[in-house]
């Protein structure tokens, strides 16, 4: 085994325990975390094996392994940025109704 | 400048004033608008300067946001405060850096107690009247109007401009999610979604130096086509 992998298998298996841990307890987190051993099932054996994500790549039409990995990469990032965009705005939202439900509870009035 | 002056206040209109660091101008706005009208809520949206305090002075109701949020959430909390306060039946949105007419408001609710529609935007761009909008500026806005289907079918040329007359059921419904300057969007595609009947009614907008400099810069546009193609999104 090189030690890069030993790096990287320590490192997802990290993130694994840190996500695992968090005590966030929704039921749409339970899918995400699902999600994620399945992520770090795929990730280790990724790493252990890399020549298997060529053969993974030359059934959809790809050549290298690690094209299809960019692309994969590419993908997620876009989701996550529009996701990211998307919670910002609901925050924002909300953010502006409380700060209204304030004012309005300070408006003063004139005299005249 | 002297307007023809009803003989008592108008009460059953609110005048909506949202601001941001306008300590220079909005003193004599606010005193323009309260020789004809007895109700003015300026919305001082998180300002550094003393603008909240002018306006109060000056005979405006002041709701003033502890923090700025941009001018669509300002005049939602305007719209807000006006329709909780009682006899409020008609309102009027109003740009604080003194761009608009008085006498433009007067007409347009004598436009809008006709009865036949539920809110009147003014507009630079029909009629007689003579804006001197500068040619890019000019350009630009009314390619907006064009490009947006929902201005073209509803007939309007000036979907940006701030001066809006409306009703209690426009006020009662109206829900700017919006915060910054993509509210004027917003603004027309609620009028579709909530069949208000609308109509145009050409007013003049004076260019000023200031105003010129407190203007959203053209660039800006980009964001509000941005936001206006997101906004479906975010609807839930």
């Amino acid at each position: 085994m090189n030690w890069i992998q030993v790096l990287l298998i320590a490192a997802v298996i990290t993130l694994l325990v840190y996500l695992l841990r968090s005590r966030t307890n929704a039921k749409a987190k339970a899918w995400v975390k699902v999600g994620y051993v399945l992520f770090v099932i795929a990730a280790i054996y990724a790493i252990l094996r890399p020549d298997d994500t060529t053969v993974v790549a030359n059934w959809l039409g790809v050549d290298r392994g690690a094209d299809l990995l960019s692309y994969a990469l590419m993908i997620a990032f876009v989701f996550t940025t529009l996701s990211t965009y998307l919670r910002f705005k609901d925050m924002e939202l909300k953010y502006a109704r409380l700060a209204r439900a304030v004012a309005l509870q300070t408006a003063r009035t004139p005299d005249h | 400048m002297t307007i023809d002056t009803h003989a008592a206040p108008q009460t059953d209109a609110w005048i909506i004033i949202p601001a941001f660091n306008e300590a220079q101008v909005i003193g004599d706005v606010v005193a323009e608008l309260r020789s004809v009208f007895a109700n003015v809520v300026c919305v001082d949206d998180g300002s550094s300067d003393e603008t909240g305090d002018i306006a109060l002075r000056a005979g405006a109701h002041v709701v003033g946001h502890p923090v700025n949020l941009g001018q669509g959430a300002a005049i939602q909390t305007g719209v807000e405060y006006a329709r909780s306060r009682p006899g409020a039946s008609a309102f009027a949105t109003f740009d604080a850096d003194g761009q608009h007419r008085v006498k433009d408001v007067v007409t347009m609710l004598d436009r809008l107690r006709r009865g036949d529609v539920d809110i009147v935007i003014g507009t630079r761009f029909a009629g007689s009247t003579r804006t001197e909008t500068p040619p890019l500026k000019r350009w630009v806005l009314r390619t907006a109007a064009w490009l947006s289907p929902t201005s073209r079918r509803l007939g309007l040329t000036d979907a940006h401009n701030g001066l809006r007359v409306f009703n209690r059921k426009v006020a009662d419904d109206l829900v700017l999610t919006m915060s910054g300057m993509s509210h004027a969007g917003e603004f027309i595609k609620l009028i579709d979604e909530n069949r208000w009947r609308v109509t145009e009614e050409p007013v003049e907008i004076l260019y000023t130096d200031y105003s010129m400099s407190k203007g959203q810069p053209l660039l800006n546009g980009v964001n509000i086509v941005f936001d206006g193609f997101l906004r479906r999104r975010l609807r839930r």
